[in-house]
């Protein structure tokens, strides 16, 4: 099943920064999730999005400049 | 420990672990009791209790535990130990049904509601303890079609045996009946038959 591979994942400051790297993400066409914060990570009723690691540096270079990125980190299924 | 008589209740849901763990304990002394998931291992201890065995609980990677339990004296078969084990007993008497209403969750904002309900069916998707049936009327159809941003944790949904009742009268409102791509087309007799039969029914 797809749970045994990693994701990468951006967290936020606030929801409204999540919401703002969605919409660039979709206008640019990268395949992304909005999901809920994991709980290990935090227990606040949060959102980050979730990719594939494989378009990292893409996602990154979509956002640069644009959103407020608090952390990015690869999370382990 | 080869005496132990092993009841491997691991992918099974309440009242199943208790249910298998009760009968093993009714012809051997010592059983071992393996689970997945801390409900069952709570579920599961509540019988060994109940049944005055003394209970072991080993955890294992992950979230697997291993239950054993010696029985230390006979207890009556035909007494019904199981619903007062399952946390779920009031509710054990029909379906568990997830009804989406809209494409959003809860009033107010429609911007922020939008991302509750992917948050919350991305999260109903990834429990373990999935409904048995969810239906979508109304702008919560438009979550089953073609391009929508949950359709992967629906099919997942779909894939583990929920079944997903898609108001047909709905798909045809807004013209997407088409593109839909998670569930089935269904009718307001199968909808209201579904929620009369519930035994528990939610409304993000």
């Amino acid at each position: 099943m797809k749970e045994k591979k990693s994701y990468d994942v951006i967290l936020f400051k606030a929801v409204s920064y999540a919401l703002k790297a969605e919409k660039i993400l979709k206008k640019e066409g990268l395949p992304h999730k909005l999901i809920p914060v994991p709980k290990h990570i935090s227990s606040d009723c949060g959102v980050c999005i979730r990719f594939e690691p494989e378009i990292k540096s893409k996602i990154e270079a979509a956002l640069f400049n644009k959103v407020d990125v608090e952390e990015l980190r690869t999370l382990e299924n | 420990m080869t005496d132990f008589t092993i009841v491997d209740a691991r992918g099974l849901s309440c009242p199943q672990p208790v249910v298998l763990a009760k009968k093993a304990l009714e012809s051997n002394k010592k059983v071992k009791v393996i689970v997945d998931n801390e409900t069952a291992l709570e579920n599961v201890k509540r019988l060994g209790m109940k049944l005055e065995c003394d209970v072991r609980v080993q955890a294992k990677s992950g979230d697997l535990y291993e239950i054993q339990m010696t029985r230390r004296a006979d207890f009556d078969k035909n007494q019904d130990f199981v619903s007062s084990c399952c946390e779920t007993g009031a509710a054990k008497t029909g379906p568990f049904v997830i009804v989406v209403s809209e494409n959003k969750m809860g009033r107010g904002n429609d911007e922020l509601g939008a991302v509750l309900i992917k948050a919350f069916l991305h999260t109903v998707a990834g429990q373990a303890k999935k409904p048995d049936v969810m239906i979508f009327y109304n702008t919560g159809v438009t979550l089953t079609v073609q391009g929508s941003d949950v359709l992967e944790d629906l099919k997942q949904l779909e894939s583990e045996g929920v079944q997903i009742l898609v108001c047909g009268t709905c798909l045809n409102y807004f013209e997407i009946k088409d593109k839909l791509a998670a569930g089935v087309v269904s009718n307001m007799y199968d909808i209201v038959e579904t929620m009369s039969n519930a035994g528990r029914l939610i409304v993000p």
